[in-house]
């Protein structure tokens, strides 16, 4: 009896590998909850399309910085990049789609590149990505100096989009997380980057090239990133480099959160959904709760700290 | 079994006169080696004998700098790696395996296989073909295809990394290096079972691993690698262990007990106060290991590479378990001047200060007249080029290691602890650096030495010899050579049937 209840259990390693994942989505969960008993009205399908929109750029920023984290680098540029997509998509995109669409592709081979330079050159990635950020910073300053423009009438009807049965913001997450989950969990190509991440000398010796692994992982980061940047500028109607510096750590939190690891080598797109959800929900809860906003990040971090080390005890627990 | 012996194939791999040099090392002075279809070629050789460098040339995953290999008669640049078409058929499984443990062993197939599968749907078929050929070498093996290497044991890694190996749609050459060290013996047994259905059907197969009775038993052929050469190629059949091991440079004989007795007794140094002791330790790479550090002792710690020697000396360093003993301070001296070693922007004299510092300084101030005057005589008295306000980072590898010898042995420590600090120094530094490590034990420290090379113990008033996390023998004054050290570290004991069984 006890053995068919043990084949029926998943196993100890994958609940070990599952438990962080869970141990957000308890705290998301609790954050739902708090939320609807202050406000019914969170859970209707209007109040979750208001909670949760914030959070989808978010999530696809932390998608981004996941698959760079699966190759074992962190990106640090990736808030001031997703800013300067906002920037482009409120200027260019408008008044020359064509060139818009080009600069757009242009920023995603950047990224290409800079994985190749990161690779070549060994420089650690950390330095590298936090210089690229400078540099998305300035050129997002020199096209807008300061906040403003307008999106293309498509991105914003994106952005208002709001269907009758389920909350709009629920479809890009999903979508977006179970692309990523098949390229980097089902695919070839995402045996490629997190074999680089893993064990990059075995990598070698079968023969493929790291730094192709390297690569992939980088442009798949830099779409992803120009994604967010999309949805992110459909929602705030305009073009601000800085609307979103706060994801450059926020993304790594939200990777940990959903049990990723800064050494590499794991894949985990559906634990980053619910981690990036959690994080951008807190807000929302210490708004609900009127916490001095002047008070909100430091709670912010109290919170993300609590989960992280409930995700701590639960792994020790189940080691 | 009937059908073992010379067969005359076809060879398959070829080397003829390959040397390689790494820096100041020459790993190989010249191999010519042939292995030829259907046979099994036992390689055996001790520590530094150029093994794994020759594995890594055949395998076509280095260039060897002169000399040529041929792959089917056709000569093959090594410098074209693995992808070259050439080296596809030929297949190795890494004692260390070369697996990546965040992957699942039908994605790590995938990686090494991956022109054998199709593009589409390549998740099962790899599973299949893993869970089929897993199946046929080691049945009860308890390894399914979605389970994450990190998940499995040592000997199921071991299992999968040799599966992996094998599974290609043309295999003519597969190297197995030391693929029974984490395999119990039922596993090993079936892996040899298949070696034989594979030398049958045409496939050639090195086998290396310094279980001499098991290579005996398997093999066809055993080569001996000694010096960066094979200096012996016997037929396996009417080979003896002992022949093997005279082949490989051991001496052999084996003292009486009284002999042994009497040395004890005569230069143990029982009546030494007992610095540090291990009492049956027994941990992860260890088992039931017992030693004793007098003080003024240098006691070695001889063997293969990686058979607990490490660990003892990790014990020592941190003696939290109730097993072990250790009176007064240590001062540890890592082999891997680069990585654990070195602090690279500081100066020769910094670094070297850096632990003496605390037992010169007065009411937590340094002073630095004092340090100075210790750097200058340490500087001095190690011939080190470059002197005291070079940067560490200036100097040849040889004088850094004289400076991270003399920062240990500059600290108040009473125990040093060397963990095989002298790999790749030159002649002249090692003799400087024997002569002090004498000095200080004639002025009462003790010397605990780990080295990978034999001829070194030579300057231990002591050694434990290990093999399998186990002191296979105590060796005194006399009884230290380099031959007995090769002859106990290989021989295999009866307890060793065991050893591996998790």
């Amino acid at each position: 009896m006890s053995e068919l209840l043990a084949s029926a259990l998943p196993s100890r390693a994958r609940m070990r590998r599952t438990a962080p994942a869970v141990v957000s989505a308890v705290a998301l969960a609790a954050m739902v909850a708090v939320c609807a008993s202050l406000q019914s009205d969170v859970l209707s399908v209007g109040g979750l399309t208001l909670v949760l929109s914030a959070t989808v750029p978010l999530v696809i920023a932390a998608q981004a910085q996941m698959t760079l984290m699966s190759v074992g680098d962190i990106d640090l540029g990736i808030g001031t990049f997703v800013g300067l997509v906002t920037v482009v998509s409120a200027t260019t995109l408008v008044t020359s789609p064509l060139l818009g669409v080009l600069t757009l592709a242009g920023l995603i081979a950047a990224y290409a590149v800079l994985g190749a330079l990161i690779h070549l050159r060994r420089v650690p990635s950390l330095i590298a990505t936090l210089g690229a950020s400078f540099v998305w910073l300035g050129l997002g300053l020199f096209i807008l100096p300061t906040p403003g423009g307008s999106t293309p009438e498509w991105l914003a009807s994106f952005g208002s989009w709001a269907p009758a049965g389920f909350p709009a913001p629920l479809l890009p997450i999903l979508v977006v997380s179970l692309v990523v989950y098949l390229l980097s969990s089902r695919s070839g190509l995402g045996v490629r980057m997190r074999g680089l991440g893993s064990n990059p000398v075995a990598l070698e010796r079968a023969g493929m090239r790291p730094l192709a692994s390297r690569v992939i992982a980088y442009t798949m980061a830099g779409a992803l990133g120009v994604l967010s940047g999309l949805v992110l500028a459909s929602q705030t109607g305009g073009g601000d480099v800085s609307s979103a510096t706060s994801y450059q750590l926020m993304t790594v939190a939200a990777v940990i959160l959903g049990g990723g690891s800064f050494f590499g080598g794991s894949a985990v797109p559906w634990g980053v959904a619910i981690g990036g959800v959690t994080l951008g929900l807190v807000s929302v809860v210490l708004s609900l709760l009127d916490v001095p906003s002047n008070m909100q990040s430091a709670v912010q971090g109290v919170i993300v700290l609590a989960v992280l080390a409930g995700r701590v005890v639960v792994g020790k627990v189940l080691r | 079994m009937d059908n073992r012996g010379p067969r005359a194939g076809e060879p398959v791999v070829i080397a003829k006169g390959v040397t390689k040099t790494y820096g100041r090392t020459r790993a190989l002075t010249g191999v010519d080696l042939e292995v030829r279809a259907g046979e099994v070629l036992g390689l055996v050789g001790h520590n530094g004998a150029g093994k794994s460098t020759l594995m890594r040339v055949l395998a076509g995953l280095e260039a060897c700098d002169e000399g040529a290999v041929l792959v089917h008669g056709n000569e093959v640049s090594g410098a074209a790696g693995p992808r070259a078409e050439n080296f596809r058929a030929v297949r190795m499984a890494y004692q260390e395996t070369s697996l990546c443990p965040d992957l699942t062993v039908a994605e790590n197939i995938w990686v090494s296989s991956r022109h054998c599968l199709p593009r589409l749907g390549w998740r099962r078929a790899a599973s299949d073909a893993v869970r089929r050929r897993l199946d046929e070498m080691f049945p009860g093996h308890g390894v399914t295809p979605r389970d994450r290497v990190e998940d499995l044991s040592l000997a199921q890694r071991q299992m999968v990394e040799i599966t992996r190996a094998s599974l290609v749609d043309r295999l003519d050459l597969l190297i197995l290096d030391e693929p029974t060290e984490s395999l119990g013996p039922d596993a090993a047994r079936s892996l040899y079972d298949y070696v034989r259905t594979l030398t049958a059907a045409g496939t050639a197969v090195l086998l290396i691993s310094h279980r001499i009775r098991e290579v005996l038993s398997v093999a066809d052929r055993v080569a001996v690698l000694r010096d960066g050469a094979v200096t012996a190629e016997r037929f396996a059949e009417g080979l003896g262990e002992q022949d093997v091991l005279e082949l490989m440079g051991a001496h052999v004989a084996v003292p009486s007990d009284r002999e042994r007795t009497a040395a004890r007794a005569a230069g143990d140094g029982a009546d030494r106060p007992v610095v540090a002791e291990l009492r049956g330790a027994t941990g992860p790479g260890l088992r039931e290991v017992s030693l004793r550090v007098g003080a003024g002792e240098v006691v070695g710690l001889a063997g293969l590479a990686g058979q607990g020697q490490q660990e003892v000396l990790e014990r020592l360093w941190r003696p939290v378990r109730r097993d072990t003993t250790v009176v007064g301070t240590r001062a540890y001296v890592p082999g891997d001047r680069q990585r654990s070693g070195v602090l690279p922007l500081w100066s020769v004299a910094e670094n070297l200060i850096v632990t003496a510092m605390r037992g010169l300084a007065r009411q937590g101030l340094r002073r630095p007249a004092e340090e100075r005057a210790a750097v200058g005589d340490w500087v001095e008295r190690l011939a080190i080029r470059g002197g005291a306000d070079a940067g560490i980072t200036e100097l040849s590898g040889g004088n850094q290691q004289k400076v991270i010898v003399a920062r240990a042995f500059a600290s108040t420590a009473e125990l040093v602890l060397l963990d095989d600090p002298f790999r790749g120094v030159d002649v002249h530094t090692k003799t400087d650096l024997y002569g002090l490590i004498r000095q200080e034990a004639a002025q009462g420290r003790s010397v605990v030495w780990y080295s990978s090379e034999n001829a070194e113990m030579a300057h231990c008033d002591r050694v434990y010899v290990f093999r399998a996390g186990r002191v296979v023998a105590e060796l005194v004054g006399e009884e230290i050579s380099e031959e007995r050290i090769i002859a106990v570290s290989f021989a295999e004991s009866e307890s060793d049937g065991e050893q591996s069984n998790e």
